[in-house]
């Protein structure tokens, strides 16, 4: 058995290091909550993948997926090490204007639904994808769900029958805020917009 | 009434259709002449299809196919009854869960995680709890009973859900006694599961800090119970099916994934198991204190779809050992609290049964509304508004009946999550599906898509 205090020792940061070195990747080796996690530029991507795999015995292909970080994306790639015991992150930055990313299907095969799944979602590019469709969304579907900007239309609802807050009715005190939970869009927004008369 | 009504005289040859079938109406496309089949003679049919030049048929099974295991659409392409190549369609049960996320409190978070795989709610439930909690920083502080109580409900999940998998599997090739005992036993535990959560299906049962209440006076007596009784009937399914010869029939040697495969695609679960490789997070990673209990990981090595089975008729039974040392520990332990002591952080419901069958105690309620301005305004902030993470990324997995159940989550310091991704076990393992069926006959992809055991749920999310 395994101690969690075996991995850690295991998931040396300076191993990693080292083997980034020698493969001439400018990976920068971190560690948060208890993850190790290797930053790494975007155009080496697959060269820093193909070194964890073989040079580190991190083999076992986990999953991949991306964070909005507003003016760039963070995609993310977990892989084990199946007999050696350990897990990193490793994480790459692209611009949210036009993102792309070479695709890791080279590397691990099993990267191609994650790759279709960040693909629609996010809208990033993964060129050199076999088959980079949609996957969970309809083929009709437009926009990159999963953005920040991009509005949740459940959010998108009638409003409630009656004045629920002072001054919704008219006649109360106007300057009070309106209070709206997180997520509601703009009045302003979509088809039925306020202002659109649609009568 | 006339023997020669206008019915009777158009004839259902008359179907205006250039083929002349009457069931199958067909028109020119740009790929060939597309047939879509009402019904008919089969025989008709056959030889017709043989006749076309290409020689290869593609047939949609599914989305509404009984045997795919939920709203599963395969493509498969065919060359009689060889499956040539078989491609997944999935997506029909999104539900966008990962953005919903994005606009709720980490605490109501819960409620959809749940949803997501939905025959195992208490991974679901657990692994977000762990990502939580360590980005809180109290992962030390969930009291004892109440990572007891959540190890308890996993480990009776991965029975329910191992008796799904084999029913409906046994169910898809025939063998329909394995269908009715499987579910038979599956209602005792969701019984089970009634009685601890008051639901049977989406629980919202683990919470971030420990679990929503304790279990009811008499839950570790029904939980014994059951555990006599199903220590007694998990042996049914080994005399029923392990030798039966049809059962291996169909199973042995099909869906065929070995070691490489596994790892390429980044296959957990049962099927990784079947390759010989003991992979099971609650050995190789511990979480929650796994560690201190005795069981063992069931391997086979014949990477078909019979050892999938064979492994999770013994994983119940590991279950079930499981089960007997966390009620022993419940019972030693006694009486304690089931949340974290900071009321930052924990609701500050005291439940009590009232006459909706749950609610806050009285007391409570007349502490908020009589007597304390601030432990209103508290309780107020704390259910609308909910706690703030720090800021920060953790990855946290647990080992769900199908394979590693994974979350990734980034707070920005805020009271909702920045963003959760799920790694579903489901979704990375169906993409063998292509793998598994390549060469087979169609009957078998049933049996090996049936191995996968795939949760729709939990693959489109």
């Amino acid at each position: 058995m395994t101690e969690p205090g075996e991995v850690a020792r295991w998931a040396d940061l300076d191993t990693i290091r080292a083997a980034s070195a020698d493969a001439a990747v400018e990976a920068e080796v971190t560690e948060s909550f208890g993850d190790v996690t290797v930053s790494v530029p975007a155009e080496q991507w697959v060269a820093t993948l193909t070194m964890l795999r073989d040079a580190l015995d991190l083999s076992y292909f986990d999953w991949l997926s991306a964070v909005d970080d507003g003016e760039t994306f963070s995609i993310f790639c977990h892989l084990y090490a199946p007999e050696r015991r350990g897990h990193v992150l490793v994480r790459t930055v692209v611009p949210a204007d036009g993102p792309a990313l070479a695709t890791a299907t080279g590397v691990f095969r099993g990267a191609a639904w994650h790759e279709r799944e960040t693909h629609e979602m996010f809208g990033i590019d993964f060129p050199g994808h076999p088959h980079l469709v949609p996957l969970l969304l309809s083929d009709e579907f437009v926009g990159h769900p999963l953005r920040k900007d991009f509005v949740l239309t459940a959010r998108v609802s009638k409003s409630w029958p009656g004045a629920k807050e002072p001054g919704e009715s008219g006649d109360g005190s106007p300057s009070r805020r309106k209070m709206q939970p997180p997520g509601v869009p703009d009045p302003e927004w979509g088809p039925h917009s306020v202002g659109d008369d649609h009568e | 009434m006339t023997t020669t009504g206008p019915y009777d005289t158009q004839d259902i040859s008359d179907a205006p259709d250039a083929s002349g079938d009457p069931y199958a109406e067909s028109r020119p496309t740009t790929e060939g002449r597309v047939y879509t089949v009402s019904g008919g003679d089969w025989d008709a049919f056959a030889a017709e299809a043989a006749e076309m030049a290409e020689g290869s048929l593609v047939v949609n099974m599914g989305p509404q196919h009984p045997s795919t295991h939920g709203v599963l659409r395969l493509i498969l392409q065919l060359e009689g009854e060889t499956v040539t190549d078989t491609r997944c369609g999935i997506g029909y049960l999104h539900t966008g869960i990962e953005k919903n996320l994005e606009f709720r409190t980490w605490t109501q978070g819960v409620t959809f995680v749940t949803r997501m795989d939905y025959l195992s709610p208490f991974f679901n439930e657990t692994a977000y709890c762990l990502g939580v909690e360590r980005l809180l920083g109290i992962t030390d502080e969930v009291p004892e009973r109440a990572r007891l109580i959540r190890i308890l409900m996993m480990e009776l999940n991965r029975i329910s859900s191992h008796l799904v998998c084999i029913a409906t599997g046994g169910m898809e090739i025939g063998a329909l006694t394995v269908m009715t005992i499987g579910f038979r036993e599956r209602e005792l535990v969701l019984d089970l599961f009634e009685l601890i959560t008051g639901l049977r299906l989406n629980h919202a049962y683990i919470r971030p800090g420990g679990v929503a209440n304790d279990l009811p006076t008499d839950g570790i007596e029904k939980i014994r119970d059951f555990h006599t009784l199903m220590s007694k009937r998990v042996f049914d399914y080994i005399r029923l099916c392990n030798e039966n010869p049809i059962f291996k029939g169909r199973l042995v040697d099909v869906g065929y994934l070995d070691l490489a495969g596994c790892m390429a695609l980044g296959i957990t679960g049962p099927v990784l198991r079947s390759t010989g490789l003991p992979w099971d997070l609650r050995k190789t990673e511990p979480y929650l204190g796994y560690d201190e209990f005795e069981f063992d990981v069931p391997t086979w090595d014949t990477c078909d779809a019979y050892g999938r089975f064979r492994i999770r008729l013994d994983e119940m039974v590991e279950s079930l050992r499981i089960i007997q040392q966390v009620v022993d520990r419940l019972e030693e332990a006694g009486p304690g609290p089931v949340m974290v002591d900071d009321p930052k952080i924990a609701w500050p419901a005291q439940l009590s049964i009232g006459n909706d069958g749950q609610g806050n105690s009285r007391a409570h309620i007349n502490k908020i509304m009589n007597e304390s301005m601030e432990a209103l305004i508290h309780h107020f902030k704390l259910v609308t508004e909910g706690f703030s993470v720090p800021a920060g990324q953790v990855y946290s997995a647990v080992e769900s009946p199908r394979g590693e159940l994974g979350v990734v989550m980034a707070s920005d310091g805020g009271t909702r999550p920045y963003r959760v991704h799920y790694r579903d076990p489901s979704f990375t393992n169906l993409q063998a599906v292509g793998a598994m069926c390549a060469g087979a006959q169609v009957a078998d992809v049933i049996a090996a898509v049936a191995s996968l055991d795939p949760v729709m749920g939990g693959v489109d999310r």
